[in-house]
């Protein structure tokens, strides 16, 4: 049994293919660790209750929102977070696909729609965009009214299985 | 949100050990998505934390002769997606695939969404029409209790000091079962229910209804079986008179409470009508299985 008699726990995990061991604060959230630890601010800090999906990242290989994970439940975990997207030649497609369809204005909302993102078209490559909105309804965006983030993960699918 | 000790037992005996040796001061660490938001708002203060990550026997879902065990540690997205999860038992899988957003299913759990004890939770009208029992894990060995019996109260079940939930088992149903649960919410799943109607009727070769389970969540301190209502059913074939009686009937046993998402009128409202919504359906796969 592992416990944590002493103030910190030890821990290893992956973000974005790197290798980390760290001694840490039980009660730190993924989200805390990944921005206040490793530096990663890509993910957001949004309403820290589960709901706006600012913070969503992909851990061993599903969307979450790690404002409401501790670093513990991250044991042994791969995780991928928006800076571990951007490929040899460029910007990832959903990525791309943002800046292309206008799915972007205060930009605060966009770490997550994209992972979110990426995770329902790595899940299923054909999602429909009913399949895309049912997915994506848990990420808030206060600005665009959704449609351009919808139509820009449309295109990206679409460039995507273009590619294949 | 500090606690003291963090805890991450590989063996249900060695969570048993943590949960009688710490009591009232540790919180069981499921999925988390309930309990580290109360925690981060302060409405829960535990000093020990024991993670049930690291048991991976808690997770197992499976068929057995009699019926189906669902592990506490099951994940709702894959419940939400279970084939083992057929005919009656579907309303278990509807149930997890309306709770919150893809983010919160990937790692919420069955047994998180039991023992937070919520009203309104998604998952439990479903199991309760299936008659499931929770098998409880404490200090002196296993022990079972209906589902029906293990909510006490907002946040408050069955589970005395030590005690924890390894599962819930459901039994089979012969044919002519069908079973439907309907949410209401303003903004979809991501919301918390309204109101959330589930249903089971078993009928005969004529389509008379023999046996009926009716629950609804949201509209009383815990999840809300209605034996009334029940009784309403059983001896008739559901018209579509019937369906909008009933669902009057079911408007008028309940007393529920206004709050910030609904007033009281509205739920009773809506609960007549998605009754009647849930009884057709569930009636329409009955006479088919």
């Amino acid at each position: 049994m592992r416990t944590a008699e002493a103030v910190t726990i030890n821990i290893s995990f992956t973000v974005n293919g790197a290798p980390y061991t760290i001694d840490i604060e039980p009660y730190k959230t993924v989200l805390e660790v990944l921005r206040d630890d490793l530096q990663l601010t890509g993910a957001k800090q949004g309403c820290e209750d589960g709901n706006c999906g600012a913070c969503t990242i992909i851990i061993n290989g599903k969307a979450v929102k790690c404002c409401s994970i501790l670093i513990g439940q991250a044991r042994d975990a791969k995780i991928l977070t928006i800076e571990g997207l951007e490929g040899e030649n460029g910007l990832h497609p959903i990525q791309q696909a943002f800046i292309d369809h206008f799915a972007i204005q205060c930009g605060f909302c966009t770490p997550g729609m994209i992972m979110i993102a990426k995770a329902v078209l790595d899940e299923n490559p054909h999602a429909s965009e009913e399949d895309i909105r049912e997915a994506m309804h848990g990420n808030l965006c206060r600005c665009t009214g959704y449609v351009k983030i919808i139509e820009a993960v449309e295109a990206a699918r679409d460039h995507i299985l273009a590619g294949r | 949100m500090r606690f003291d000790y963090f805890f991450e037992p590989i063996s249900v005996d060695e969570c048993a050990q943590l949960l009688d040796e710490y009591g009232p001061d540790a919180k069981l660490l499921a999925g988390g998505t309930d309990l580290v938001v109360k925690m981060r708002n302060r409405l829960l203060r535990p000093k020990v934390l024991v993670s049930l990550n690291q048991l991976p026997e808690l997770a197992r879902v499976y068929k057995y002769d009699d019926g189906i065990k669902i592990g506490a540690m099951a994940r709702l997205m894959d419940l939400s997606k279970s084939p083992l999860l057929t005919g009656p038992w579907e309303v278990v899988k509807r149930g997890a695939g309306h709770v919150s957003s893809t983010q919160v299913r990937n790692i919420a759990t069955i047994g998180g969404n039991t023992c937070n004890a919520s009203p309104s939770a998604d998952t439990i009208p479903g199991l309760m029409v299936l008659d499931a029992v929770a098998t409880i894990r404490g200090p002196k060995g296993e022990r079972e209790v209906p589902l029906e019996k293990f909510f006490k109260g907002p946040s408050q079940t069955a589970l005395e000091r030590g005690e924890f939930l390894l599962g819930c088992t459901i039994e089979k149903f012969p044919a002519g079962n069908g079973t439907a649960y309907k949410k209401y919410a303003i903004r979809g799943d991501t919301d918390i229910a309204i109101i959330g109607v589930a249903t089971r009727l078993q009928v005969d070769a004529e389509g008379v209804v023999t046996d009926a389970r009716f629950v609804v969540g949201a509209v009383a301190p815990v999840p809300l079986r209605i034996p009334d209502v029940e009784k309403l059913l059983i001896g008739h074939k559901l018209t579509d008179e019937l369906a909008v009686s009933v669902g009057k009937a079911a408007a008028d046993c309940i007393k529920p409470i206004s709050d910030a998402r609904a007033t009281a009128d509205y739920r009773k409202e809506m609960v007549r009508v998605w009754t009647k919504h849930v009884l057709k359906e569930a009636y329409g796969k009955a006479i088919q299985q």
